[in-house]
């Protein structure tokens, strides 16, 4: 039996609990073998360590990792932590689905990180955008699960991002000098307004008995890595949407010899996406009828504040996840 | 006749005609139709580049960076030498669309070896817009190979003409603004400009270096650490590195140890600055100082000691510097092998299986049941299982008790090393414990134990395996078969007397297999 008490656990057992079973949170990975590049391997390790430190949690900053949903230690830990990117296949057994049900409908909590998916993106695994439903692979997978329900986006004033991080990063979180830029004009105005307006991201999630038990994200590890001097790794780069006065006609009529894709958004319409084989996408035609364009920025301050972003988001999440 | 004839043919050409005449209203009713519903038709890419460059000489601002951004999606020579002019707009918002769509070219696979492209581009980390010089400044690297190319020039050898390479270096010019980009106002130009300031050649006098090593950014300052072993002999470096080990933050201290930790043994100055930083406030700074200082054969002092320990024991995981910590202890000598048995009882699973292999390994703890049993009653199966493999092929021979201990665990794995322990284990002893593993609930210990029996041919093991043949679980019969087949001589025997009464069940094929080898 799983039982959560103020962000610590009590496992039920026969056996007196010994110095060495006062332990530390321990957050669960779940990892196959397979054909499968393993890209972020310290994300969450760096996470783990970060909250330690800010928010004053007690997690064992080694994942305790299983390659089987029906391991027995799945019900001795309250969060389970997949990197959907990470999975060879989703070839899970009956009994595997089973144990995963039972586990939150006992109050476990599953984040599936990379669980969103917009489709243009094939299979590189460097690239994240913000659609506003779960991957194909995901839902199929959950369909077997919890038959009766659905992803459903979570609202953008939900608690779970305010749980210990509120908002944007501001200048003093980034370490940087007041008078400095945190963020070239065009993209912290999309960042603000659009992207990630008051500290929020694209969320769906599955409710059970009234809890929120299972969430789905774009890929957020890639944001979580720290070296050990406390710099942010690996380098990080943004896509954002810009406009131009005479966009709505010239993109409407410019070169273009690739295809496009249908994008959920978080109003539910579709976007329309160009993209060209083999490159980054190129622009967008927003149901409202106007035309954007992508454009793509790279550098310190970029990553920086990715990464800053990416770590409060994911401190959010587990913080939420133990505290619900 | 003829004149029907005739009327028929004009009939039918009327007919003919009429029935074209629909056709063709029918096609263009449906062209028509067409036309509404059909999306334009898009300019092909010279006509698209044509309106991009007309655009980028209006005298509307909007316009020129619409311009610029769109030409960042057609990643060709043209389109480059479109956004070059766009880089000497007027307008700062001009100049940021152009440089972002060159970068936009570089990373669609453009190449611009070319000298001159990469001059102009670099020529603009002296730009008055922060963000341009940041760009600039990010895109050293990819600038290099064409700032940096190699030329030939001609000279007179003893009258000869002679042709010799001439390495690539920054124009004068170019030297200095790069020079001054170092001191930047902006704290991610310096960082930028530090970080990749060898690939032009850039030279950093030690001034300069001390003035970053005191910069108020602290990327700056991490950076510019990664560089001092230029200048290390220089005092003024040398001073700088003795502040920042008292630095308040605790990654630039952490950084001034892993780049004195080198140049120390070239460079005995900087062992005094790790000497110092063994008094560090923080557990984390001071172990990972006095583990380096061990590591040069220096006895600590008994405080040092004990904030290696504190330090360890309140670790949260084998993660980053406790990892470089804990595997320091080993130049620690006894006192590292002290520490490690304290922390084979820590709180993290990991670190106590590490904790628990080094302790084995470092004090040859193997020959000592007493001392690696508890570990084998670890909650934790990555903590018995690091213990067993340091075991493994290690063991001399096991008394009844310690092998009764092991084969009483709750834990399988256990268990089945209390089998193959068997193997190094006294004949009394194995006599004496055996049965009870030959008849565990787990079919690896079961099968383990066959195993055994076979190899050390225990009294009476043929028959245990006979009978062993007809076990339910596969693992058993197939042990049983291996054991059987590693002594011929008698097994074979049995083996066949086994496929006569027993011609067609699930491991018959598998003896036949093994016997017509």
């Amino acid at each position: 039996m799983l039982l959560l008490s103020l962000g610590k656990i009590a496992v039920f057992s026969d056996a007196q609990p010994t110095a060495s079973e006062e332990s530390f949170i321990r957050i669960m990975q779940l990892r196959r073998e397979g054909d499968v590049r393993i890209r972020y391997p310290d994300a969450l390790p760096s996470l783990l360590a970060f909250m330690n430190e800010h928010a004053r949690v007690t997690f064992d900053t080694d994942p305790l990792f299983i390659d089987d949903l029906t391991d027995e230690r799945l019900f001795e830990n309250p969060i389970l932590y997949i990197n959907c990117d990470e999975l060879p296949n989703y070839d899970f057994s009956v009994d595997e689905n089973v144990a995963l049900r039972q586990y939150l409908e006992l109050g476990g909590f599953l984040y599936l990180d990379a669980g969103i998916k917009a489709s243009f993106l094939g299979t590189d695994l460097g690239h994240s955008y913000a659609a506003w439903e779960e991957r194909v692979e995901v839902g199929e997978w959950f369909s077997q699960i919890f038959p009766e329900k659905s992803f459903i986006p979570l609202a953008r004033n939900h608690d779970l991002f305010r749980t210990f991080y509120k908002g944007l990063p501001k200048n003093e979180d980034l370490k940087l000098e007041e008078n400095q830029k945190r963020l070239p004009e065009t993209v912290l105005s999309f960042v603000e307004q659009e992207k990630w307006p008051q500290g929020t991201y694209s969320l769906v999630g599955i409710k059970v008995k009234g809890r929120l038990a299972c969430l789905a994200s774009p890929i957020c590890a890639m944001g979580w890595g720290r070296d050990e001097f406390g710099s942010w790794i690996p380098p990080i780069s943004f896509r954002i949407r810009e406009s131009a006065d005479d966009f709505d006609e010239t993109l409407k009529l410019a070169s273009f010899a690739g295809n496009t894709y249908e994008v959920t958004r978080e109003d539910g319409l579709q976007d329309e996406i160009f993209v060209m084989p083999g490159q980054r996408p190129m622009w967008v035609r927003e149901p409202t009828g106007r035309w954007r364009i992508f454009k793509y920025y790279s550098g310190e301050e970029i990553s920086n504040y990715a990464h800053s972003f990416y770590a409060r988001l994911g401190t959010n999440i587990f913080l939420y996840a133990l505290l619900n | 006749m003829k004149k029907n004839f005739l009327l028929f043919g004009f009939l039918l050409f009327h007919f003919c005609l009429s029935a074209q005449e629909s056709n063709l209203l029918n096609n263009q009713a449906t062209q028509e139709l067409n036309q509404t519903t059909t999306a334009p038709v898009r300019s092909d890419l010279d006509k698209t580049l044509d309106e991009a460059e007309k655009k980028l000489g209006s005298s509307i601002v909007g316009e020129r960076v619409g311009a610029a951004k769109l030409l960042g999606k057609y990643p060709n020579a043209r389109g480059t030498y479109l956004l070059l002019s766009g880089l000497d707009d007027e307008s700062a918002l001009v100049r940021r669309a152009s440089i972002v769509s060159i970068i936009e070219h570089f990373d669609s696979g453009q190449s611009m070896y070319d000298r001159a492209i990469a001059e102009k581009v670099f020529s603009k980390i002296g730009d008055p817009d922060v963000e341009v010089r940041r760009e600039i400044s990010g895109m050293i690297p990819r600038l290099s190979i064409g700032l940096m190319r190699s030329g030939f020039e001609r000279t007179l050898v003893n009258g000869r003409p002679v042709f010799r390479s001439v390495p690539g270096n920054l124009r004068e010019d170019l030297l200095n603004l790069g020079l001054s980009a170092l001191l930047d106002e902006d704290s991610i130009v310096r960082q930028n400009v530090l970080k990749h300031h060898t690939r032009i050649r850039l030279p950093l006098p030690a001034s300069t270096l001390a003035q970053l090593l005191s910069d108020k950014d602290l990327a700056v300052v991490l950076s510019a650490l990664d560089y001092i072993r230029i200048h290390a002999g220089d005092h003024s470096v040398l001073a700088k590195v003795e502040v920042l080990a008292q630095h308040t933050e605790l990654g630039i201290r952490a950084k001034v140890i892993s780049v004195t930790r080198s140049l120390a043994h070239s460079f005995p100055l900087y062992r005094g600055v790790l000497r110092k930083m063994i008094s560090d406030d923080s557990f984390e700074i001071s172990a990972q100082a006095a583990v380096e200082i061990a590591r040069f054969g220096e006895t600590l002092p008994e405080d040092a000691v004990q904030k290696i320990e504190q330090y360890l024991i309140e670790a949260q995981g084998l993660h980053g510097k406790v990892e470089t910590v804990f595997y320091g202890l080993s130049s620690l000598g006894d006192t590292g092998l002290r520490i490690y048995k304290k922390l084979t009882t820590h709180r993290s699973d990991k670190l106590r299986s590490q904790a628990w292999q080094r302790f084995l390994s470092l004090s040859r703890g193997w020959d000592k049941p007493e001392v690696w049993l508890p570990a084998l009653s670890d909650r934790d199966e990555e903590v018995r299982t690091s213990v067993i493999v340091t075991l493994r092929g290690r063991l001399s021979s096991l008394d009844e008790e310690s092998v009764r201990e092991l084969s009483s665990s709750k834990f399988s794995d256990v268990r089945a090393f209390a089998a193959e322990s068997l193997l190094s284990a006294e004949s009394d002893v194995v006599a004496s414990c055996f049965f009870d593993l030959l008849i565990d609930e787990d079919d690896l210990v079961r099968a383990t134990t066959l195993r055994v029996l076979a190899n050390l041919k225990t009294k009476g093991w043929e028959k245990i395996h006979q009978q062993s043949l007809r076990d339910e679980e596969y693992a058993i019969q197939r042990a049983a078969i291996d054991g059987l087949i590693m002594n011929r001589a008698v097994g074979e025997k049995i083996l066949r007397d086994y496929l006569s009464s027993y011609p067609n069940t699930k491991i018959s094929h598998a003896i036949r297999a093994e016997l017509n080898r």
